[in-house]
């Protein structure tokens, strides 16, 4: 599995980067949210690369884990990290809730989906607001803490680009790429579909919760418009399209590419900068469908030996 | 009490009809190219800006809004189609791709009408005497009454066009079965291009109805129309004209009735809600088909 370790050695790499940076500079902002995006973009591919659901309405696990971490912290008056872990479950939770979605094929599900995350954001925008916020949001300042929310983001990107390398070595993994190429193939090889199908979902949700959850953590607030936003799904989708769906390093290198490009446009244009990442999806859609890392697969098929 | 759940049910009645046009646009394009148009409800929110731009630049009134924008909205969606759909065919899974192409596209016009117009909240002037009917104790704004009558002329000229023509025939024989087609000789990218400018046409003209019937548009309202129109056709089934408009009146009269009592958001999950029980009773809409592939 040479092609594994070569992506194993990547992460290495990207990881320590991301460790040791915060002893090197004190503005880290980016790196930040360098993590959350390959968390994100990462864990979107496992719903969508190994299985095969586009789920239009992602951000609501995002969102959800924002809104837990708030709440745990805010009103119940837990310390930080178990608000962080309830959210964890939380995601897990509405995953579960949501499973019975997984039924569903093609468009419907991405609707469906789409339809359930505004449900879920319209009924925390019509809980009391003592509860939520309001349309104030949840203000966390008295748990700001950069440097344990930048380590912490760090770990979650441990853990994801941990299960996605043990998702392609292990028969979980190939199972679901058999359901996904063929769930009538899969079912008469004794995989069971609905609960291979459920632990990717569940693992799918679980971090983008996390990194709900620590975003509102660092930046202090859970932002009742942001926390549910469209565009949270759009960025994930995009990045992880943009890389190579069912490739483990195409997110990770989408997300890399793409947020720069998004860095420094939105420094020099930000009022453009929402055109540019439309323009982005369609010219990749037109252009090149399969991502950077898909295509170069499909291209040069030799290379799938070394590039997972 | 019974005032209140009458008047929810005309208010979900005419706003049913304005979804049902939200609905037939999507539908047309979805059931002929299997095309998610995720930039539907832009191209409505487009349709509006063109209705304000043709009152304050021509001093035209939104009546006469309608037609242009219906020309207008076809002509750049015939003109679209060639740059975006022939494409997508290529790739492994067209429908996923056109609703991310599509998605883009949406973001896309956001944030351009976003630069053209500003953010601010728009509204079309016209004027109308009286401004409400009474029936009973029910209120009737009569710019409601006469866009519900637009609307039911624009869907009659949807179905003449579908079920009384030769190519609205060939079209819904591609919705039927798009290789029979092929075989019999009918030249389907051809009426295709006519089936996306139908639907984006469709789209501009209920633009500029929304606009009447709603107080005010703004670059960011897209999203909203696209999900409410995507509900409508899930409920009714992907690709049947007739079942977007079932599906519109079924989900605005739950909608506005549950509006009436509650408060709007709440009506949306209401609507939402009886459109994700009704797809997992019947997983392909209520007149949806097992999906041919």
């Amino acid at each position: 599995m040479r092609r594994v370790q070569i992506a194993a050695g990547f992460f290495l790499l990207l990881i320590a980067g991301f460790l040791l940076l915060p002893l090197f500079t004190s503005n880290t902002s980016f790196a930040f949210y360098l993590m959350l995006w390959i968390i994100m973009a990462s864990a979107m591919n496992i719903c969508v690369g190994f299985t095969g659901y586009l789920p239009f309405g992602y951000v609501v696990f995002y969102g959800v884990g924002a809104y837990a971490t708030g709440i745990c912290y805010k009103v119940l008056g837990l310390p930080i990290l178990p608000s962080l872990l309830i959210a964890g479950l939380a995601g897990v939770a509405f995953a579960m809730i949501l499973a019975p979605t997984l039924r569903l094929k093609g468009v419907y599900f991405g609707i469906v989906s789409l339809a359930l995350a505004t449900i879920v954001r319209l009924i925390i925008a019509n809980l009391p607001s003592d509860l939520t916020g309001g349309s104030m949001g949840l203000i966390l300042a008295s748990s700001n803490n950069p440097t344990l929310s930048y380590y912490s983001m760090a770990l979650v990107l441990i853990v994801t680009l941990a299960c996605v390398l043990w998702l392609s070595v292990s028969s979980l993994g190939k199972a679901l790429k058999a359901i996904r190429d063929d769930d009538g193939a899969a079912a008469c090889v004794g995989i069971n579909v609905p609960r291979t199908r459920l632990k990717a979902w569940l693992l799918a949700a679980v971090f983008p919760a996390l990194a709900g959850g620590i975003e509102a953590w660092h930046t202090n607030v859970v932002d009742p418009e942001y926390a549910f936003h469209v565009l949270v799904t759009a960025k994930s989708i995009v990045y992880a399209m943009a890389g190579g769906f069912g490739t483990i390093l195409g997110p990770v290198v989408g997300a890399m590419a793409l947020l720069g490009i998004d860095h420094l446009i939105w420094q020099k244009f930000p009022l453009i900068n929402l055109l540019l990442l439309g323009l982005v999806i369609v010219l990749l859609m037109l252009f090149l469908p399969r991502g950077i890392v898909g295509g170069l697969l499909h291209r040069y098929p030799q290379l799938r030996r070394y590039i997972a | 009490m019974q005032d209140l759940v009458l008047q929810g049910i005309v208010n979900g009645l005419i706003l049913g009809a304005i979804y049902g046009l939200i609905g037939v646009g999507l539908n047309v394009i979805f059931g002929v190219l299997r095309v998610v148009n995720f930039a539907h409800g832009e191209f409505l929110v487009l349709g509006a800006y063109l209705a304000l731009m043709l009152a304050q630049y021509a001093g035209l009134s939104p009546f006469w809004a309608l037609p242009i924008t219906f020309l207008v909205f076809c002509l750049i969606g015939y003109l679209l189609y060639f740059v975006l759909i022939p494409r997508l065919s290529k790739s492994n899974d067209p429908e996923t791709s056109s609703l991310l192409l599509m998605f883009g596209v949406s973001i896309m016009l956001g944030a351009i009408m976003l630069l053209l117009f500003d953010a601010d909240a728009r509204s079309l002037e016209y004027e109308i005497e009286p401004v409400f009917l009474m029936l009973g104790n029910i209120i009737l704004p009569t710019i409601r009454l006469i866009t519900l009558a637009i609307s039911i002329v624009i869907v009659a000229l949807v179905a003449w066009l579908l079920y009384g023509t030769l190519t609205g025939k060939a079209l819904r024989a591609i919705i039927m079965n798009r290789d029979a087609v092929r075989i019999v000789g009918i030249k389907t990218e051809r009426l295709a291009a006519v089936a996306f400018a139908l639907g984006i046409g469709l789209a501009g003209v209920t633009g500029v109805l929304t606009a009447m019937v709603f107080p005010s548009f703004s670059p960011f309202m897209g999203n909203d129309y696209t999900l409410i129109g995507f509900v409508v056709i899930v409920l009714g089934g992907l690709g049947n004209p007739v079942g977007a408009l079932v599906g519109a009146l079924l989900y605005a009269v739950t909608e506005q009735v549950a509006s009436v009592f509650f408060n709007p958001s709440i009506g949306t999950i209401c609507g939402f809600v009886l459109m994700v029980a009704t797809i997992f009773v019947r997983p392909n809409g209520l007149f949806g088909k097992q999906v041919m592939r």
